[in-house]
């Protein structure tokens, strides 16, 4: 692999800081024990690499390492290069090409014979695979709008997942994807989050609902089997948010909702789509799929979350090797329901404040929901506005791919935030909806880092407002 | 016609053309040996319909933001390919179907498409040198690939007449290069066409599976077909 200055992002160079994977390995955790995290170890890693790349591929990731033509066309749909147009290295063209040339260089027939024909090349040593890991984690958000914007159909961000997956196994991951691959493994959620934190605040939000509805009948349930809905939760919810949990559960209880939240296998997110760690993704994905078995649930609900949702309804399953069984679908489906079948009722006076719509590129590019979203917020609000480019075409909130756990690329986050501040302020909207959490975050850093007059909403949040509650004792 | 002519024309092109096939026949196995992974999901959408339009992609450019943005590029994209396409018919009509030629009408229309096709190969050797993006992903083979397609659209618009008479050298240069193409396009990034079929109908597949391709239109739901929102 040729050797290049420091890109002008500085990125590129970021070192590797392996010192709590050490911790982890020397406190004998049982996930490090048995193999399934891996951590960072001396030694010859670039040949690892190789072999697993060489494993790896499938036939999907192979023609789009193969068939790019250097047209350079998917320069301006990434928010990298727009916000750095002087800088050749953040265009997904260069960012696929550091893997491609390795696959050139081991796997393919040209590079194999004459490398420097065709910009062949291979990682000579760890300061190498630092290097691709930096790239591939720090200065992309596998948004995948490049991949709707190749003529050759090469889908740059498969191939950056592919990456990310390899430098996993090595344990050349950025400090924050290991910390959050760790507490999922460990815990089977996210955020590290205890049995005991869980069901707490399961009932702090119950008890909320009961004094906000005056009815002692709301529940939150847990385990409770036979439910029509599963309802699966992120754990910031949890965590530093709440309350839409007891939205959902206010709004699940006035529809007169079967459901349970089960007391493992709630964690909907998983970091083994960021990371690129399918053996992560699987087991995250399999504890909802049994939770929504053991319980016997008819279907599976999954809150607002983009990469949650994306994985849990459509990689998961692929991941896990379990065939599909039962219905899985986002809350704001089941919100849209609920609307469409007058099982709640919302009047959108009650949300006068003008609101636009933050598409999730996990659940817009990679997912199915466009228009249930807006369906819902057109109901519920008085002033819904279009932002632009909106649906498949919308802008990453910069927050994606996990770029939220890596600190040492924040900067650069930031500053490539500018493409989605520049979106959000020409709305002229005092709430912008989104129906991600991470979203939640990276919208929240862009409106503060560019000092935007405006708040971030779910959908949640602004049907539970909308809420035409039924007289007392009707 | 000399007899190295007639020779160049049929026997060296059927000789380079069958070793291309082989080629293509070993690379579309080595293709075939890479695992693909079944979709376990319920679907929204229909696969095929998804590959369906993600292949006629080529022909939408309104579809894509990229190609929308700039109908000048897609233009040339257009000229470009027709351009090889009716250098390719030439290099079929002259030894199987010479009296095409005869008509000075056919003879200018195939001129002035694989001129066109020149002059945008041209622009694209301009573009390619001078923008530091495609100078940071070019490699030799993008460049050489590039520069040779720009000389054999020259050396197909000198030999389209097809004139032997009036000197052999536009004919000799033509089929030349056209069988060297032949030998070298499968290890070269010129190949790109065989691989679309495959990028396309595998992204395709999987957004046509989740209802993302081909894309609803603004305002109206996709119609569930799978068992999700039944």
């Amino acid at each position: 692999m040729k050797r290049r200055k420091t890109g002008p992002s500085g990125v590129v160079e970021a070192p590797l800081d392996p010192r709590t994977q050490a911790r982890a390995k020397e406190e004998g955790l049982a996930s490090v024990e048995a193999g399934r995290l891996r951590t960072y170890e001396l030694g010859d890693n670039s040949r690892r690499f190789l072999e697993l790349l060489g494993s790896r591929v499938s036939r999907p990731l192979a023609v789009s390492l193969t068939a790019c033509v250097h047209c350079g066309l998917c320069a301006e749909s990434c928010h990298y290069f727009l916000a750095r147009p002087d800088d050749p290295t953040m265009t997904p063209v260069w960012k696929a090409d550091q893997i491609r040339k390795i696959f050139k260089r081991h796997i393919d027939w040209t590079g194999r014979v004459a490398p420097w024909w065709v910009k062949a090349g291979s990682p000579r040593d760890d300061e190498d695979l630092n290097r691709l890991k930096n790239i591939v984690f720090g200065t992309c958000s596998a948004c995948r709008r490049c991949t709707y914007n190749c003529p050759m159909g090469v889908d740059t961000g498969l191939l950056v997942r592919f990456a990310r997956g390899l430098l996993t196994e090595l344990g050349v991951v950025p400090e924050g994807v290991f910390n959050v691959s760790r507490d999922q493994w460990e815990t089977g959620n996210q955020m590290a989050v205890s049995e005991q934190d869980y069901l707490e605040t399961l009932e702090w939000m119950r008890d909320d609902v009961r004094t906000e509805l005056g009815d002692d009948s709301v529940e939150i349930p847990v385990d409770r089997e036979g439910c029509d809905i599963l309802y699966t939760i992120n754990p910031r919810e949890i965590k530093f948010d709440p309350r839409s949990i007891a939205q959902a559960a206010k709004i699940f209880h006035l529809a007169g909702a079967s459901w349970t939240m089960p007391k493992w296998g709630w964690d909907q997110t998983n970091f083994g789509l960021f990371s690129g760690d399918d053996k992560l993704g699987a087991f995250v994905a399999r504890n909802v799929y049994e939770a929504a078995e053991r319980l016997r649930a008819k279907r599976i609900v999954i809150s607002e979350c983009g990469h949650g949702y994306r994985s849990t309804r459509w990689e998961g399953y692929t991941w896990a090797g379990f065939d599909q069984k039962l219905p899985t679908e986002s809350v704001v489906v089941t919100l849209k329901r609920y609307i469409e079948e007058g099982r709640i009722a919302v009047d959108p006076s009650k949300n006068p404040d003008a609101v636009t719509f933050h598409d999730s590129c996990n659940i817009a590019r990679s997912g199915d929901l466009v228009e249930e979203p807006r369906d819902v917020l057109r109901r519920v609000c008085a002033d819904f506005r279009e932002m632009y480019p909106n649906r498949r075409e919308n802008f990453c909130c910069t927050g994606g791919g996990g770029l939220l756990s890596m600190a040492e690329y924040r900067p650069l986050r930031l500053e490539v935030g500018k493409i989605k501040a520049d979106q959000l302020r020409a709305t002229g909207a005092k709430l912008v909806c989104t129906m991600c959490h991470n979203c939640i975050d990276g919208l929240n850093d862009v409106i503060k880092h560019y000092k935007l007059p405006m708040r971030v909403v779910q959908v949640l949040e602004l049907v539970s407002n909308a809420l035409v509650l039924p007289a007392k004792g009707a | 016609m000399s007899g190295f002519l007639k020779i160049l024309e049929n026997e060296v092109q059927i000789a380079a053309l069958s070793f291309m096939a082989v080629v293509y026949i070993l690379r579309l196995a080595w293709i075939f040996h890479f695992r693909t992974r079944r979709d376990r999901t319920f679907a929204v959408g229909r696969a095929s319909a998804g590959a369906g339009y993600s292949l006629l992609n080529i022909a939408m450019p309104r579809a894509m933001e990229s190609t929308r943005k700039r109908p000048g590029f897609y233009a040339q994209f257009v000229v470009f390919h027709v351009g090889v396409a009716a250098a390719i018919a030439g290099t079929l009509i002259i030894p199987y179907a010479p009296g095409l030629f005869d008509r000075r009408p056919v003879v200018l229309l195939f001129q002035g498409l694989i001129a066109a096709a020149f002059v945008v190969g041209i622009v694209r050797l301009v573009r390619r040198l001078n923008n530091p993006v495609l100078r940071s992903v070019s490699s030799p083979d993008d460049y050489f690939s590039l520069v040779l397609l720009i000389v054999w659209f020259a050396a197909a618009v000198l030999a389209v007449p097809n004139r032997p008479e009036n000197g052999e050298g536009p004919l000799i240069a033509y089929f030349a290069l056209t069988a060297f193409f032949l030998v070298y396009v499968p290890f070269s990034k010129i190949c790109h066409y065989l691989y679309y079929p495959f990028t396309r109908y595998y992204l395709g597949r999987s957004l046509g599976h989740r209802g993302a391709f081909p894309p609803a239109q603004a305002g109206g739901v996709r119609k569930a077909r799978g068992k999700e929102r039944a």
